[in-house]
């Protein structure tokens, strides 16, 4: 789903310096990309509630908006839209706290919602003369994704799956190469392609969540090529936003976006039929970036049935008994090759394929870094849709079995964080502990050692020095 | 070890807010509109309510709109274009035509404007070439025959529009698929909870004196209440009867704003937020609601009337030709009930200072009733 998948691209963008945002946010597509996929659905309610209101928001207020049962939805709600950098928030001189809209955000979001400006961020569309006047069909841009995506994801297999380099189509560009280096999802041990841990556990994610992935590990590659990163993300929100089937102009592109024209052609998210091509079109896999309808089976469903046949290899195709004995219909080799990650094959028919879960095939996919939960959550995703009726779709011995050998191995399990001790008095303590666990980020406490551990630490720290300064008073 | 006990075996449950259908039926009496004009015009609220319904479609993936104006004359969809009804007439091939006419309408009037997000355009400029070919229809003729909307026809299409959205959304892509592969038979097992749609109406109304549609408004409004849409009244100008009952019965949201200029804040802060959000939101309401019914007979808004005890139609006079009920044609006669005044609260204080005389009345009507059995 694009929950999972949007919350990679929604951490990357949190990490990111406030002048970052500002300069984000300066692109209509940019923000209106930002509102629709990150922001969770109360924040979009505060966002909507804020955009038009001639003067700040008094907290007060909004606390009396929510209901008070919540409390912690609101906590979370603002913390996001606070690490996003889009409220700021403000002591008015009687000492009350009010929050508004950064302004640039407001600026862009009303723009890009009454499409006023002339900051034609959502793609120039190629006018007659550029295009030559003839369009390619969905069908053949669905076709061309898939093969460049599917080249990838093959690439990163092949060697962990057994199959002859060159047995099969995998023309994978150099740029294309080097970023799944310089992610480490793939590692080159004796000149071969050999797939890591990080690789593994990107295969078996669904195609957006991995097209996201990879675009990350671009983002982070852009300032050792000397791109600019801010320039970068906007494309990629722009992109999003285009409509497939379009060809859109190259004309009033940057440098910088030209270039990454390149790279992203060769990963299958944009086509042009030459490389001094002046269109581009869009392909599934990138206007799908900021909306979860190629994720969402069906909701496309009407607008093209080209899709039939590239649905039914993302469809689900995987019966897995209570006996542990799988059956997956499909002659994809891709497919093949990833079951075999964990499963031991035994037959292959021209449309079938059947294999067993045993003990020793989830070990060694456990020790090779697969994890337990991965395995499940890509059964459950490509379960067979008779699977799907049911609920939970896998049988739920399995699923426990699946666990029970990953856990065999290892019983730790690690979660980045910030450990919060010596606190001064309990009341703190526990002030501070609530807090924490009302946005979310509380991992572990313990109320005797009076410390807790937390996954984020920023809100937090805002948090203990307003309390600080409260105290002063 | 302790989490392999088979209680968190949901790898991960999708927390994603359902799709929000979202009808609105838009108001557009001409009366009304100019009689408001000094505060805010028509084209003025028009730009205020796309701009929110931009605002709806970008709050999800999914959500969809539908836009249906209640006219003077006719209550007409604006949004999605109607597709224009064909002659029944039955060729091999006219399955297909139908959906190419579509298209070729479709095809040039998407708007290729670099300033503006495409799902926007394609709804704005749908929504404001029907409004203008409304208006273009609309003849001297239809704004003389009457001075109000017809909103229970309006509310009755967004209705009939949410249903049948609803019934293509219940039925799960995947599960719909699976039909050909899975057997039908135990099509029944297929989960309908998965996508399932939330929708609401919201009424921009400017009209008063709607009481002569009381019957349709009712009937829409209880078809609502059983179906769980929450109807949201935005009231401009104009009495409030009716509609305030229609919000108070759903559980939708009530606004009368003292400013209407202010249109775009009061949709943005009280009426965009769906049915998800509403959870955890506190929903402005009428404080106190009008309950007064209108009566069949004359469509008078009325405190006290007469009911048919047959069909419980009201009527605001005793006096019926034949002594039938115009509704249903039973017997009904109100003359006893005029000699009795029907008031509640005086009768209550009668029942304590009669409680003497009271019992005396059941004491003389128990033998007659004991004394026939005497009788054979």
């Amino acid at each position: 789903m694009s929950a999972s998948s949007s919350i990679q691209a929604l951490e990357y963008l949190q990490g990111l310096p406030l002048h970052t945002h500002r300069k984000l946010y300066e692109a209509p597509s940019t923000v209106l990309a930002v509102f629709r996929c990150m922001l969770p659905h109360l924040a979009k309610s505060i966002v909507m509630a804020m955009l038009y209101m001639p003067s700040s928001f008094p907290a007060a207020d909004l606390e009396a908006w929510f209901k008070p049962s919540a409390r912690g939805e609101r906590e979370q709600a603002l913390s996001i839209l606070d690490r996003l950098h889009i409220l700021t928030s403000k002591r008015e001189d009687d000492r009350s706290l009010s929050y508004s809209l950064s302004s640039g955000f407001q600026r862009s979001l009303r723009q890009a919602i009454e499409g006023s400006g002339t900051h034609r961020s959502f793609g120039v569309p190629a006018t007659k003369a550029e295009s030559g006047g003839k369009r390619l069909s969905i069908k053949f841009l669905d076709q061309h994704a898939r093969a460049q995506w599917e080249g990838i994801l093959f690439f990163m297999v092949s060697g962990a799956a057994g199959f002859e380099p060159g047995s099969v189509n995998m023309d994978v560009g150099p740029g294309t190469k080097k970023l799944l280096h310089a992610g480490d999802l793939v590692r080159t041990v004796h000149g071969s392609p050999r797939i890591t841990k990080e690789g593994f556990s990107f295969v078996l994610q669904e195609t957006n969540a991995q097209v996201w992935n990879l675009l990350i590990v671009y983002l982070k590659m852009t300032s050792d090529l000397g791109m600019n990163e801010t320039e970068v993300l906007s494309f990629l929100f722009m992109l999003g936003s285009l409509e497939l089937g379009q060809d859109y102009s190259t004309s009033t592109l940057s440098a910088t976006q030209l270039q990454m024209l390149e790279d992203l052609s060769s990963m299958g998210l944009v086509y042009r039929s030459s490389k001094d091509s002046r269109t581009f079109y869009p392909t599934r896999l990138a206007t799908t970036l900021t909306s979860d309808s190629g994720a969402l089976p069906g909701s496309d469903i009407s607008t093209s049935d080209t899709k039939s046949d590239s649905k039914a290899q993302n469809k689900g195709f995987i019966i897995i008994e209570t006996n542990y004995r799988l059956y997956a219909y499909t002659n994809s080799l891709i497919q093949i090759a990833i079951l075999s990650l964990f499963t031991k094959l035994q037959h292959r028919f021209p449309n079938l394929i059947s294999g067993k879960l045993t003990k020793e095939s989830v070990h060694r996919a456990v020790q090779s870094g697969i994890t337990s939960a991965q395995i499940i959550s890509y059964l459950t995703t490509y379960a067979h849709p008779q699977m799907q009726k049911m609920n939970p779709p896998l049988p739920p011995t399995v699923m426990d079995q699946i666990r029970l050998w990953e856990y065999e191995g290892e019983r730790v399990e690690v979660t980045n964080g910030y450990l919060m001790r010596e606190f001064e008095f309990e009341k703190k303590y526990r002030d501070c502990a609530a807090y924490a666990e009302a946005l979310g980020v509380l991992v572990w406490r313990s109320d005797e050692k009076r410390c807790f551990f937390a996954s984020h630490v920023e809100q937090i720290s805002a948090f203990l020095k307003k309390q600080n300064e409260e105290r002063k008073k | 070890m302790n989490t392999i006990d088979g209680s968190d075996r949901h790898v991960k449950t999708d927390t994603a807010p359902p799709p929000s259908l979202l009808a609105i039926v838009l108001d557009t009496n001409p009366h009304a509109w100019a009689h408001l004009s000094s505060s805010i015009a028509l084209s003025a609220a028009l730009a205020n309510i796309l701009v929110f319904i931009n605002a709806h479609l970008a709050s999800g993936n999914a959500n969809e709109v539908a836009v249906i104006a209640s006219h003077s004359h006719k209550a007409t969809f604006l949004y999605p274009t109607p597709t224009p009804p064909k002659p029944q007439v039955r060729h091999g091939t006219n399955g297909d035509v139908d959906m190419n006419g579509v298209d070729d309408y479709k095809g040039p009037q998407a708007a290729e404007n670099p300033n503006k997000y495409r799902a926007f355009a394609l709804v704005e400029s749908a929504i404001l070439k029907n409004f203008a070919k409304l208006l273009a229809e609309t003849t001297e003729n239809h704004l003389a025959a009457t001075p109000t909307t017809l909103i229970g026809g309006a509310i009755s299409l967004a209705l009939a529009y949410i249903n049948k959205s609803s019934m293509l959304h219940a039925p799960t892509a995947a599960s719909a698929e699976s039909m050909s592969l899975a057997s039908l038979a135990d099509s029944e097992n297929i989960h309908i909870d998965r996508v399932n749609l939330t929708s609401r109406i919201l009424i921009i109304s400017v009209s008063g004196d709607l009481a002569n549609q009381y019957i349709p408004v009712m009937n829409s409004i209880f078809a609502a209440q059983r179906k769980k849409i929450p109807i949201d009244i935005l009231k401009l100008a104009g009495d409030t009867v009716l509609l305030q009952q229609a919000s108070d019965a759903t559980g939708g949201v009530y606004m009368k704003p003292d400013r209407p200029e202010g249109l775009l804040q009061y949709l943005m802060m009280a009426f965009l937020p769906d049915a998800t959000a509403r959870q955890s939101l506190v929903i402005p309401n009428a404080g106190g609601v009008d309950f007064r019914a209108a009566c069949f007979c004359h469509r008078k808004v009325v405190d006290i009337g007469f009911v048919c005890s047959v069909c419980l139609s009201i009527f605001c006079s005793s006096v019926l030709p034949d002594n039938l009920c115009l509704t249903c044609g039973s017997y009904l006669s109100l003359r006893s009930a005029l000699i009795n005044p029907p008031a509640l609260i005086p009768r209550k204080k009668k029942k304590k200072r009669k409680a003497g005389t009271d019992s005396a009345t059941p004491g003389g009507s128990t033998p007659a009733g004991s004394s026939t059995p005497l009788h054979p």
